[in-house]
């Protein structure tokens, strides 16, 4: 990643991690999108696995801080998200819209799912209904964040022609 | 999603480095409470510090957006408030001063509401709820806290109509407080506002009204009892008659102000209503009964105590000359109970504190009670 790029990169990575304390709290959904999780993608598709995983580690890390209860179940829901985005990236890369979005709707389920078994807050039925309903619908607006900033953002997002 | 380097796999550099931070994460799951805490705080006062503000800011515009409707409905219900709370203060002291009119009154009158109609002639007239059946005759006297109203026109069972001051034909023997001058009140019939104005007519031309001078029904004629407040002088109205004076009055009622009303009764009527519209109530003039014999018991203590001290002097002064071998003098002790005060005599020399003769004067012509109050000296205890 040369320098032009990943300052552009490292510019719609702030700008996520900004919208993410401001519109979404504002926003105040029952059902959240995740800005963060959006950056960490677009990280991720743009950086080894080894790279992807350690800004999930950090960007969940730091996150968890605001819930000290759960400390450490973001980061490592980040982690794995963000090495296995990488990853699937590698094996399935495509520039569609649809695939985007699923991409996004896939990562912030997979999230949610290790975050709530990782952090052992909710058991049973409030667990399934978290998992089954407001995770999804919580995928879902993610999903639809992310392919609005991706066509917003294009001009930031696009790889500099080498 | 543009990716710089589409075929990338996943080397054991990776897979190691996704392995260290999976467990650092499980570490920190398995943390005890005690070290997660602190390591929780160094980030939120660090790097999530601003974050953290800027979650704040939000939360707090979402909130401000959300009960904007709520505190927006809770504004106009106490505007909604506001505005009705003068009308109620109004009408609160409306019914204080009728109760405190009927207190007066004690007895011979029916309350009644004046319901004011849409009609040309409500400028004259207005509809009474009580009628014959509460005792309500043809030309019933109608009055108001402060002053005459006018008169029932025509008396039905339930109801009646009375017409008010400023009738064409109304009329009412008029006079002054004191008694010392008389006329006809009636209303003046100007143009404009001074359509709501009343003169005076048939003042003895010798007579000169000041203005402020309060003027009263006169109870001439039968109809109206004498003492019934019509209104103040303001000015002399020049007429062509040389050989009467007319006066504008201030009426005591606007017409407009006429909600509830008091009818006074026939045999009311014939028993007189002086002393009702006096100022000041039973409960000013028994406070200034009160007030009045404290003072004279403090009068009393003075005297008693000027008296004593006289005595007392006059008695050291006889040892003296005894003790000197002089004879006793000639000047007779004071009398304890006749003091005289205001006039010290030659043979006492000694000053005698103030008596204050005109306390009672005082009280009887003084203004409010609360400055009365506060300038009477209290009396002296002796038990102290």
């Amino acid at each position: 990643m040369r320098f032009a790029p990943l300052l552009r990169a490292l510019a719609s990575f702030a700008l996520l991690v900004v919208l993410h304390y401001t519109l979404r709290p504002l926003l105040g959904w029952r059902a959240p999108m995740d800005f963060l999780l959006i950056a960490l993608l677009l990280i991720a598709v743009r950086a080894r696995p080894g790279v992807a995983a350690i800004v999930g580690f950090a960007i969940g890390f730091v996150a968890d801080s605001l819930t000290p209860a759960a400390l450490g179940a973001g980061a490592v829901a980040m982690t794995l998200v963000g090495y296995g985005a990488s990853w699937l990236k590698a094996v399935f890369f495509a520039d569609n819209i649809a695939l985007n979005a699923f991409f996004f709707f896939l990562g912030k389920w997979a999230f949610d799912i290790i975050y709530f078994l990782a952090e052992r807050r909710l058991g049973g039925i409030e667990l399934v209904q978290q998992l089954i309903l407001w995770s999804p619908l919580s995928a879902a607006v993610t999903a639809l964040a992310g392919v609005v900033l991706l066509v917003v953002m294009r001009p930031l997002l696009e790889p500099s022609p080498s | 999603m543009p990716v710089s380097r589409p075929i990338r796999g996943s080397s054991r550099l990776d897979q190691i480095i996704v392995g260290t931070c999976v467990l650092l994460s499980l570490l920190a799951l398995v943390m005890p409470g005690t070290v997660r805490e602190p390591v929780a705080s160094v980030f939120r006062q660090s790097v999530l510090a601003p974050l953290i503000m800027l979650q704040e800011r939000a939360e707090l515009s979402r909130r401000a957006f959300m009960l904007h409707e709520e505190r927006m409905e809770t504004r106009d219900s106490v505007t909604m408030k506001a505005l009705s709370v003068a009308a109620l203060q109004s009408e609160n002291s409306r019914l204080r001063e009728i109760i405190g009119l009927g207190q007066r009154l004690k007895w011979g009158f029916v309350p009644a509401e004046a319901l004011h109609g849409r009609g040309v002639r409500d400028a004259y007239s207005v509809v009474l709820s009580a009628g014959t059946n509460a005792g309500v005759r043809r030309l019933s006297p109608v009055v108001a806290p402060e002053g005459l109203v006018g008169a029932v026109e025509r008396a039905d069972p339930t109801m009646s109509q009375a017409i008010l001051w400023t009738h064409p034909d109304f009329r009412v023997s008029a006079m002054s407080q004191d008694g010392s001058t008389f006329g006809i009140a009636q209303a003046h019939l100007g143009a404009g506002p001074n359509r709501f104005l009343m003169e005076l007519r048939g003042v003895s031309f010798r007579t000169e009204l000041k203005p402020g001078m309060l003027i009263v029904s006169a109870g001439l004629g039968g109809t109206y009892p004498r003492g019934i407040p019509i209104g103040t002088v303001m000015s002399e109205l020049k007429t062509a008659e040389a050989w009467a004076r007319t006066y504008i009055l201030r009426p005591a009622v606007s017409p407009t102000d006429v909600n509830s009303v008091m009818i006074l009764r026939q045999e009311r009527v014939a028993e007189g209503v002086e002393g009702v519209w006096q100022q000041g109530g039973p409960t000013e003039a028994t406070l200034r009964a009160i007030l009045a014999a404290g003072d004279s018991l403090a009068r009393t203590a003075a005297l008693q105590e000027a008296a004593a001290r006289r005595a007392a002097i006059a008695a050291m002064r006889t040892d003296s000359i005894r003790a000197a071998g002089g004879t006793t003098p000639v000047t007779p002790r004071p009398q304890p109970t006749q003091p005289q005060p205001t006039q010290p005599q030659p043979q006492q020399p000694l000053p005698v504190p103030p008596v204050e003769p005109q306390r009672d004067s005082v009280v009887r012509l003084g203004p409010p009670i609360g400055a009365r109050r506060d300038s009477t000296t209290p009396p002296r205890r002796r038990d102290r």
